[in-house]
């Protein structure tokens, strides 16, 4: 079938023959043929439609609540037990706080201050410039994945706890999706859907089942290590990240306080088969402050770098790790997979009218491809930017760090990651900020030759 | 624009001091426990971990720190990683037996360059502050140290004035350019006057003349080395491919359009 088929709806019919007007995309919209919609296809007599969110992270539970609470029959899948701790940095912004109304009982630390050591342990206060109330929180997957879970069943969300083994892909563009799943009794069950939305993570099931592509992934390692109570004081409110080829080729090493321990970490994109040497190097980095500290727990997992070739398939979708959406530079994910989570969620309540109709691809990609791209692309890209250019080499971590030290950049920096918007800056201080930093480039890599 | 080349393995050098004992672990033995894996473990230089394979990790050993009594290793599962944290005792102990790795220099002193110990002919040598902390980090590279709180590295790179910078990178670098900006003017300006008979004056009110001296100008800032003919093709690539990464999903659209399964 050639042509697409498109709920007739009169808001659309002017934009067909004018060129789309974001300017990010060039390939959008221009060979739509309207045909008029079969009725049969688009309303679904009798029942709701059925979602399935696969994986119960921020993510799946963020998108199963969206959809639960506008009326669509939901099961969020999920195969670990909730006292199952996800091995992660477990920082969030500001913003999520508020968006997801995460209670702050959940907060294990607020931390107010972070601290940057160059190559050559130069160290800088990176938390100068935040308000008394403006912290980031740290939290346990454990906890935060919980609370977000029951939520979603709170609002109506069927919660089965298994593993899926299976997606099947069906072949015309009524019949439902079969999702063959293990339950906690080891019986192999399935069940039919005509929506599903993969968020299982960076070795997402319901990615490969969609033949989604694969993509570059990171490998972040980190060992948690319970300290004597002196040196635990130092770790009060501060989290420290480290630059430096000892540390990590291309991203950054970190001490992050949690409930009663720290998280010592590192992470590498090139050169994964060298982590434990990296790890090795980061213990040395902070050898004087953890010195006595017993290792409780080692921990790794991918981080994915970049979105999958194909998020949007069908009826399916990918939301949180399993699309990729993964910042560079910081690594920063959650926030960014309950918002997916959510955006996602919205769309197909929102195209399918509270789950009165059947829902196809187009939906998706317009109701929450297109949205998440255009709210998030520039920010990704930047991110994707820095990185590049400041974690290279140790005379790019050098200058980061002296940049670091500017005010401005304190401000900017947090600004734009607690409330994930363009921080309104003084345009004055924007230009001596891009000066600033093409002269501490320039200058740090004439003397490093 | 080193910047934004791909990361590159940072080259090793050859050590100028010698390393005492450098042996080779096939990495499964390290999963013993025992009183020598406290030691092997305090140095581990970096630059050997990156070069070494898979299977094996190069680390030196201290000199054996008669440590009868230092207590086993209090940590809980190794899970075959390769940090232990001795006690305080034992700290105190490798601080000493480290203090030979520290980085060294009469005028480095209590995490700052001295400048007082830079004075030439009565004003500071600024020269010598920029080699001297440029030695620091590099000898840093090959020999991380340990960040502590008691003694922090407070030196500020902005002390330098911006003069020094000048003096020393950019004029030497800016005489080259120039000098190679004017053989090539002169040499061009000779020979489209013998072909076109126009002569300097009128070479400059032409229009093709005048576009043919910007792209000189422009390439002789842009390209310095052989090199960087090379890097400039893949920069472009590398700048938009992150790009062309998210808008990987929306390519699909229309080669699945005819075909899709839905």
């Amino acid at each position: 079938m050639a042509a697409q088929i498109h709920h007739l709806r009169c808001t659309f019919l002017p934009s067909f023959s004018t060129k789309n007007p974001s300017p990010d995309f060039k390939t959008h919209f221009r060979s739509f043929t309207v045909s008029a919609s079969k009725p049969g296809t688009s309303s679904i007599a009798g029942r709701k439609l059925r979602a399935a969110v696969v994986g119960g992270g921020p993510a799946g539970s963020s998108a199963a609540e969206a959809l639960a609470a506008g009326g669509i029959e939901t099961f969020l899948f999920e195969r670990n037990p909730p006292s199952v701790a996800k091995p992660c940095g477990g920082a969030i912004p500001l913003c999520m706080l508020q968006e997801f109304d995460i209670p702050l009982e959940l907060i294990d630390r607020q931390v107010n201050r972070v601290k940057i050591f160059s190559p050559s342990n130069i160290a800088v206060d990176f938390g100068k410039t935040l308000k008394s109330h403006e912290f980031i929180a740290m939290l346990r997957r454990e906890v935060l994945d919980s609370f977000l879970r029951s939520r979603a069943q709170s609002a109506g969300a069927n919660l089965i706890v298994g593993l899926v083994t299976n997606l099947e892909v069906p072949t015309s563009p009524t019949s439902p999706y079969i999702v063959h799943y293990t339950a906690k009794n080891n019986s192999r069950r399935s069940i039919a859907v005509d929506v599903v939305i993969g968020a299982d993570g960076a070795n997402s099931r319901v990615a490969k089942s969609i033949d989604a592509g694969s993509y570059t992934c990171a490998i972040a390692f980190q060992e948690r290590i319970k300290l004597p109570d002196e040196k635990m004081e130092y770790y009060e409110n501060l989290a420290e990240m480290y630059v430096g080829s000892d540390v990590s080729p291309d991203f950054y090493a970190w001490v992050f306080p949690k409930c009663d321990h720290v998280a010592v970490g590192t992470g590498t994109v090139c050169l994964k088969q060298d982590i434990k040497s990296y790890q090795r190097g980061i213990r040395e980095r902070v050898k004087p402050k953890i010195n006595g500290g017993k290792v409780i727990k080692v921990e790794a997992h991918p981080i994915p770098e970049h979105p999958r070739p194909v998020r949007v398939r069908g009826r399916v979708a990918l939301v949180g790790d399993a699309a990729g959406y993964v910042t560079k530079c910081s690594g920063e994910g959650i926030y960014f997979a309950a918002k997916s989570g959510r955006m996602c969620g919205n769309a197909v309540v929102k195209a399918s009218e509270g789950g009165m109709k059947m829902v196809d691809e187009s939906d998706l990609r317009r109701e929450y491809l297109k949205e998440w791209d255009a709210k998030y692309i520039s920010t990704f890209r930047f991110l994707d930017l820095l990185q590049r250019v400041f974690y290279g080499n140790n005379a790019c971590r050098e200058a980061l760090v002296e940049l670091c030290g500017d005010e401005y950049v304190q401000r900017m920096s947090f600004e734009s990651y607690l409330y994930k918007k363009l921080a309104d800056g003084d345009r004055w201080e924007d230009a001596r900020m891009v000066t600033n930093t093409i002269g501490s480039l320039i200058r740090s890599m004439a003397s490093s030759n | 624009m080193a910047s934004f080349s791909p990361p590159t393995h940072f080259s090793t050098t050859s050590a100028s001091y010698s390393k005492p004992h450098l042996i080779y672990k096939p990495f499964a033995s390290l999963k013993s426990k025992n009183p020598f894996f406290l030691l092997s473990t305090l140095k581990a230089s970096a630059d050997n971990g990156v070069e070494a394979s898979a299977a094996t990790q190069v680390e030196p050993l201290l000199q054996a720190v008669s440590e009868p009594t230092s207590p086993p290793p209090a940590s809980g599962n190794l899970d075959g990683s390769v940090g232990t944290n001795g006690s305080v005792a034992a700290a105190a102990e490798e601080a000493k037996a480290l203090a030979s790795f520290t980085f060294k220099d009469a005028r480095w002193v209590n995490g700052i360059w001295d400048l007082k110990q830079f004075q030439k002919n009565g004003s500071t040598d600024w020269d010598a502050v920029i080699d001297a902390e440029a030695r620091r980090r590099k000898w840093l590279e090959d020999n991380p140290e340990s960040s502590s709180n008691e003694d922090p590295v407070v030196f500020d790179t902005s002390i330098i004035p911006w003069w020094a910078w000048m003096k020393r990178f950019h004029l030497p670098e800016a005489e080259r350019l120039n000098g190679r900006a004017a053989m090539i003017g002169f040499f061009m300006a000779y020979v489209v006057d013998s072909l076109t008979g126009l002569g300097v004056v009128d070479q400059t009110n032409n229009f093709i003349c005048k576009t043919l001296l910007f792209i000189s100008v422009v390439g002789v800032l842009v390209i310095r080395k052989n090199e960087d003919i090379e890097s400039i093709k893949k920069l472009l690539d590398e700048v938009t491919f992150y790009d062309k990464q998210w808008q990987a999903t929306w390519e699909d659209d229309e080669n699945s359009s005819s075909s899709r399964k839905e």
